[in-house]
């Protein structure tokens, strides 16, 4: 073919002539205007719609910390939540995770509707039920339970033991007729089993971290979420404030520890050791208080058995410390006019050792701070639940009865309230049916949070019946048969008696911000509605038409004032009688052997990363550290000096094979001048498996790799870290 | 077949063989297509970026192609203003290696921005103190003179050199051709500065930053001095390239040599002042802010001292050694390898003025982050690459670039 | 009225780094106020939008003694001279912009078109890219502020100071014929949110707001402030290693050099 030059032409002025006609048009420039107006209102970018800005209080229950909380809302969304003022835990401030409680709140976690097992079990596959489905399934498998005399089989866990609503769930257990109520234990109950055997009463303890003079922390995670972490924060300021001395003793040097005035880096796992090596220094130099110790119960055994036992120059090889270390940190100690001696690891979600626990406490009787300013205050147990004791019949009265799965309270562990981490080996170990039939699971996750969560996993496998009150779906609800789903933090009302070491305790009121979201339900009104169900004495003994019915008649005179400021304070200090101890506790050391696993694998808490029964949010893991997580891949922090064999050299980022004699998972390597040579530092709060996109799948649960270690003294969970390897990564 | 489009007395490969030539770089043309459609559409997280990396590949391509297009407005002050009048044998060749030059500059410009709808607000609501402005503003008036230089070239294809209009059109435009020549060396001066200028006046960059004169850095004469020196450079190689291609002497060694000489000084004065800006830069500037030079080049993977020798050196010293003795511009080889030398010796100025800027870390406390392109960010640079040859070989199969091929090749 | 008696403000913080705990409320509470996105995987740095980002410092010492030490750092605000920040002189469409009223350097997000030059040219990487379009799990952009509007992908943001609550205030007192703010009418989010009350804003250059006295502190510092951009973002630290960690010195410049 050949082009002719008419065509050629014709076609290559057509072109010119339009474009330069199209040019000269106001259309080009109005396209153009167009074109950047659009981009600049997208219809995919998200407008948050304006509206009438309006400030409700109320209370957080994210965690143990009962910070007050003041949400912004525009229209009826809440868009920002702030501490409140004025509120005596936080005044103002706010943590890290309260702050992205919006995310739990409207995040893609929630469960919407009840729910119905239809896979296998922890398959997550369910179908949408309603509630009076829901509730009659749950009411007719707990009633066939109690007709066939199993009543003793149903078990209960639930977050946190007081509040109304754990104590409806006990209330529904008792009038049932089960022993197996049962709460999520932190440091909290090792503190209870401590003032019991030191105090003689049932207490819980306060700390007036604001009028100390000198903080000696035992590997208390100050600044990592210990206590609760806002009033915590607030403290350490104070402290940096009136340069008043914090001491740590950790392995490893933690935000705390880097905070600390002095860093005592002991031996993982010698610090009650190391507690009982100052007392020898005080007893032996007189520089303990004698008007408050002098004739206590049992002082003179305890000082002769102290005196033999722990020398500073006896303690160092276990320890690690110099004698002259103990010697002045003794005299500095006992010099303060206030000092107050601190326990409970990292953030305190595990219990830990009695022994540790008691050995602290003589400091701070030595010291004679008990119920001093300052010092450590001895706070009875809250008292304003105050029901009539439910009617039990025939089945209730024999259930009841049976001694508990778990072995709280019983001649072994006579001081122990429950003893969750006992629960999944007593399923496992048991012959024939599990102990176990029917188990209810409120406001925690014990899939996750138990130490060997594979055995924890295992052990739920075999209970035929779980059922799940969970507002998002962890880890534990993906392992339940029916769901129950709470309305969420901020959706609901509910009592937060907020103990968690504050000198002045409050009963917190946590107000429904928003109306619920989802087709949810409060789990007060799901187990009145369950009593009622089941009939009888069981419905008798919930005489409320609603759960907010029973939260008014309960606070009686304080629930005008609760809804006005959103907190009351607690009861008084009481009395408390000092008995020192002799009895030869053991130390918890780590499970397995040194030769095949050269290192000490030690969990670390972070405030960035919640690891309890709520999982993480979004914002939250957005400000973890690349040297904690990597795309999906966790690093654990190691020293570079640490001695780990021939065949493996440590390198920044290296793939590795960490192997306990609980479990082995791929991670990635950090090297850290911050970690004691010899221990790997292992984030808590990674490796879930259910929730979102956001958080499932990153990184690997530490809880997975370390066993639960039973303390001798409490029966609680002791464990703080477990034996370990590391090996290069098979191909 | 396109026979009648053919510039009389020339001869040209077969159609068949020309598209299959086509059809070849139209395939990597069509791949970088694609790459840019994902740009715009996905958004530039397609790319290797970062925001560390804001400034990468692509800033640097068009730093570079800016440089080696600088070609044609050096040659077009040579011959229109100082009156080199040989060099009217490769100006044709000169002005539309910058006309590729400069629109593919624009397309990555239109590329890189984040929001490329809106990329017309730099005009709009234009912040004179910005250097990008200048740039701007510049560049498109200069790829404006540009077009307006390369069009004659077009209309003197054999067919449409027919049609009187357009002739008359075309030779006019020939006579005035000498006003948009010096318009076109006045703005080329401005941007190529200007883009000097980019990170020069990074003050908060202290890699880039130089002090200068007025509101200019030293930057800003440096790089058009080397725009100057290395663009015709550039116009040589190509030209070289394409006498290879087509089997061909196109250009007579004595415009060539010319050209070169010229490149050569320019080059040589231009390393000296590059060294000098350099020796003052490490002894007063950089120290003054907290930096010995060898912080700059050191404790990272790449960017070491090697880079400073490299550039310098190896493709500013020797190059202009070559280029300034009559012995080495006359010798074949090492001419281009002279050329070749400065080609690699500017790219690797932008690269170290685009890249090493970003890549040291200023804050005490952060780290030096490296940085390797997407293939996104490769294949739309490639793009503009596979688009320049298409555009050579469609000129110069169907338009007469170069005056000296019938003298040089006469057909039998 | 009293132009001249109303003196320019010129809005900045000090933070006390011997409080600050690296707990990373700062950074939440600044993305839950001003509506920042997120994404499945946040874990590359490079490309995470956190307008307030904090660093931990390290004095590069091997066990027992390292030391670390936690930096929030928000936009520095520079001021150059006489405004002349480093962003705002190169944007080149005027997106950026720096208020003498307030000392806040601003980012226009509808106006920007992406050209990142601002980034280039910022030291303290202030500045954040939208790679990617902001997506919310469904449900969740109702947690979303109105005071703050959404950046869409292709364009910069970075810190504001909260500006819209500035705004607010303003009004507020406007509507009660008031012609200041007072200092705790006006915080930001970060200041209002850290649970350790290591930040503390407002107007430098007013006697009677706190930061005022605080940056005269002897232990205050800026960074990088060699470079000459002039920041209004003042940190406090006891510790001489840190107070070296803000900004670079070459090795014979002993320890006399900062003062």
């Amino acid at each position: 073919m050949k082009v002719s030059r008419r065509t050629f032409l014709s076609i290559g002025s057509f072109i010119v002539g339009g474009a330069a006609g199209t040019a000269l048009s106001p259309l080009p420039w109005k396209l153009t205007d167009d074109l950047s107006i659009w981009t600049q209102n997208w219809p995919w970018t998200p407008k948050p719609e304006r509206g009438d800005v309006s400030y409700v209080n109320s209370v957080c229950t994210l965690c143990p910390g009962g910070c007050g909380l003041s949400v912004r809302k525009v229209n009826d969304r809440a868009v920002k939540i702030e501490g409140m003022k004025g509120h005596p835990v936080n005044d103002g401030g706010i943590c890290i995770l309260g702050l992205s409680g919006l995310q739990l709140l409207y995040g893609p976690t929630r469960v919407k509707t009840p729910l119905k097992r239809v896979g296998e079990r922890g398959q997550g596959k369910f179908k949408k039920i309603s509630w009076d489905e829901a509730l009659a399934e749950a009411a007719e498998k707990l009633g066939a339970l109690r007709a066939e005399g199993k009543s003793h089989t149903v078990a209960c866990i639930s977050g946190s033991a007081g509040g109304t609503v754990p104590q409806l769930l006990k209330r529904l257990l008792t009038a049932y007729g089960s022993p197996n109520f049962m709460s999520v234990p932190t440091m909290q109950d090792a503190y209870a089993v401590t003032l019991k055997q030191m105090h003689g009463i049932d207490a819980c303890p306060g700390f007036d971290v604001e009028n100390a003079d000198f903080v000696l922390s035992f590997g208390s995670g100050i600044i990592e979420g210990w206590g609760s972490p806002v009033r915590m924060f607030k403290a350490n300021s104070a402290w940096q404030d009136k340069k008043i001395k914090v001491v740590q003793i950790e392995s490893n040097k933690s935000n705390t520890a880097a905070k600390a005035a002095k860093w005592i880096p002991a031996r993982p796992g010698s610090e009650g050791v190391l507690a009982l090596g100052i007392a020898h220094v005080m007893l032996r130099d007189g520089l303990y208080k004698k008007e408050a110790c002098d004739g206590a119960a049992g002082f003179e055994d305890f000082k002769k058995w102290v005196a033999d036992n722990y020398a500073p120059e006896n303690i160092a090889a276990a320890t690690g410390i110099q004698k002259e270390t103990v010697e002045s940190l003794a005299k500095e100690f006992a010099a303060a006019a206030s000092p107050i001696a601190l326990c409970g690891r990292g953030q305190g979600r595990t219990p830990g050792s009695q022994y540790e626990f008691m050995a602290v406490h003589a400091l701070n009787m030595l010291a004679g701070n008990i119920n001093k300013a300052g010092g450590v205050q001895i706070i009875p147990e809250p008292k304003y639940i105050a029901w009539t004791e439910p009617e039990l019949d025939e089945i209730a009265q024999k259930g009841t009865a049976s001694p508990r799965i778990d072995g709280a309270g019983s001649e072994t562990y006579p001081h122990a309230k429950s003893l969750l981490n006992r629960l999944p080996q007593a399923i496992l170990t048991a012959e024939g049916a599990s102990p176990v039939q029917a188990l209810l699971i409120s406001e925690a996750n014990p899939c996750y949070t138990l130490s060997d969560t594979q055995a924890v996993k295992k052990a739920f496998a075999k209970i035929p019946f779980v059922v799940s009150f969970s507002s998002y779906m962890d880890e534990s609800a993906q392992n339940a048969d029916i769901i129950l789903p709470n309305h969420a933090c901020l959706e609901r009302l509910e009592d937060v008696p907020t103990f968690a070491g504050l000198s002045k305790p409050v009963i917190g009121l946590s107000k429904p911000v928003i109306k619920p979201q989802f087709d949810t339900k409060h789990t007060g009104d799901a187990v009145i509605a369950l009593a009622k169900a089941l009939g009888d004495k069981i419905a008798a003994a919930f005489p409320w038409e609603s759960y907010e019915a029973c939260l008014k008649e309960t606070l009686g005179d304080k629930w005008e004032i609760l809804n006005e400021k959103c907190f009351v304070a607690a009861e008084e200090n009481i009395e408390a009688p000092l008995q020192f101890f002799t009895q030869e506790c053991k130390t918890v050391s780590a499970e397995g052997d040194e030769k095949q696993y050269p290192f000490v694998l030690m969990p670390y808490d972070s405030i960035r990363l919640a690891n309890g029964f709520i999982g993480n949010t979004p914002f939250l893991t957005k400000t973890v550290p690349d040297t904690v997580l990597k795309k999906n891949e966790m690093l654990v922090a190691v020293n570079p000096k640490s001695a780990c064999g021939d065949s493996l050299s440590l390198k920044e980022g290296r793939s590795v094979m960490l192997t306990t004699p609980k479990g082995s998972a791929k991670v990635r390597v950090h090297l850290s001048e911050e970690i004691m040579p010899g221990v790997i530092a292992v984030p808590r709060g990674l490796g879930h498996t259910a929730y979102d996109k956001y958080l499932a799948g990153k990184g690997v649960n530490c809880n997975e790799l370390i066993g639960p270690a039973e303390d001798a003294g409490s029966g609680l969970d002791a464990v703080w870290g477990i034996r370990a390897k590391l090996s290069n990564v098979s191909i | 077949m396109d026979s009648a489009l053919i510039p009389e007395g020339v001869k040209r490969c077969s159609p068949a063989k020309f598209l299959i030539f086509l059809g070849v770089v139209g395939a990597v043309l069509l791949w970088g297509v694609f790459a840019m459609l994902l740009c715009w559409i996905k958004g530039l997280n397609q790319t290797n970026m970062n925001d560390y990396y804001g400034f990468a590949l692509w800033i640097w391509a068009d730093l570079a192609v800016i440089a080696l297009g600088g070609g044609a407005f050096f040659t077009g002050f040579l011959r229109y203003i100082i009156g080199k009048d040989e060099l009217k044998n490769i100006i044709n060749y000169a002005v539309l290696i910058g006309f590729i030059c400069y629109s593919s500059a624009l397309l990555i410009l239109a590329i890189d921005i984040g929001q490329p709808l809106r990329g017309w607000f730099i005009f709009w609501h234009a912040n004179v103190h910005s250097m990008l402005t200048e740039v701007a503003f510049c560049l498109s008036c200069y790829f404006g003179v540009l077009t307006i230089e390369y069009l004659p070239l077009i209309l003197e294809n054999r067919q449409l050199d027919r049609v009187p209009f357009f002739h008359n059109l075309s030779h006019n435009m020939h006579e005035i051709m000498a006003v948009f020549a010096a318009t076109g060396a006045f703005l080329s001066f401005f941007h190529q500065g200007s883009l000097g200028g980019v990170s020069g006046v990074l003050f908060g960059r202290p890699f880039g930053y130089r002090e200068g004169v007025f509101i200019w850095p030293w930057t800003f004469f440096l790089f058009t001095w080397s725009a100057a020196a290395c663009g015709p450079c550039f116009t040589i190689l190509i030209t070289k390239i394409t006498e290879k291609v087509t089997q061909k002497k196109l250009v007579k060694d004595n415009v060539i040599e010319l050209l070169a000489k010229i490149s050569g000084w320019m080059l040589a004065t231009y390393i000296i002042a590059k060294i000098l800006d350099t020796w003052y830069w490490a002894s007063v500037t950089a120290p003054s802010k907290g930096f010995w030079l060898l912080d700059f080049y050191s404790n990272n993977p790449f960017y070491g001292p090697w880079i400073l020798v490299l550039e310098v050196i190896i493709c500013g010293v020797l190059p202009a050694l070559i280029l300034i003795t009559e012995s080495g511009r006359k010798s074949k080889t090492a001419l281009l390898l002279a050329v070749i030398l400065a080609v690699i010796g500017v790219s690797l100025n932008r690269w170290v003025m685009v890249l090493q800027v970003m890549a040291v870390p200023v804050m005490p406390f952060d780290s030096w982050y490296m940085y390797f392109p997407s293939w996104q960010e490769i294949a739309t640079t490639v793009l503009p690459v596979a688009y320049g040859v298409i555009l050579i070989g469609l000129s110069h199969r169907y338009l007469p670039i170069f005056p000296q091929e019938k003298e040089l090749n006469p057909i039998d | 009225m009293n132009k001249e008696h109303n003196k320019a403000k010129k809005f900045g913080m000090v933070i006390d780094l011997d409080k600050c705990t690296g707990c990373g409320s700062c950074m939440v509470a600044c993305m839950a106020e001003n509506n920042v996105p997120f994404k499945a995987d946040e874990t590359n740095k490079l490309d995470s939008i956190t307008w307030m980002r904090v660093y931990k410092l390290t004095n590069g010492k091997s066990f027992p003694d390292a030391d670390f030490c936690y930096l929030p750092r928000p936009c520095m605000h520079c001021e150059g001279e006489h405004g002349h920040s480093p962003c705002v002189s190169v944007c080149p469409a005027t997106a950026t912009d720096y208020s003498h009223e307030t000392g806040i350097v601003s980012q226009i997000y509808t106006r920007c078109f992406g050209c990142r030059y601002c980034m280039a040219a910022c030291p303290y990487h202030a500045r954040y890219f939208n790679w990617w379009d902001p997506v919310w799990p469904e449900g969740m952009e109702k947690s979303l502020n109105p005071n703050v509007s959404v950046r869409m992908r292709g364009i910069v943001e970075k810190c504001s100071f909260c500006y819209h609550r500035y705004q607010l205030a303003k009004e507020k007192a406007y509507y009660e014929d008031r012609r200041e703010i007072e200092e705790q009418e006006y915080q930001t989010a970060c200041t209002q949110a850290c649970p350790a009350g290591a930040i503390t804003f407002g107007d430098l250059n007013n006697p009677e707001h706190a930061v005022h006295e605080l940056k005269k502190n002897p232990n205050a510092f800026r960074l990088l402030e060699r470079l000459g951009t002039n920041p209004k973002v003042y940190y406090i630290s006891s510790r001489e290693w840190v107070r070296l960690a803000g900004d670079n010195y070459l090795r014979q410049e002993g320890k006399s050099e900062k003062n």
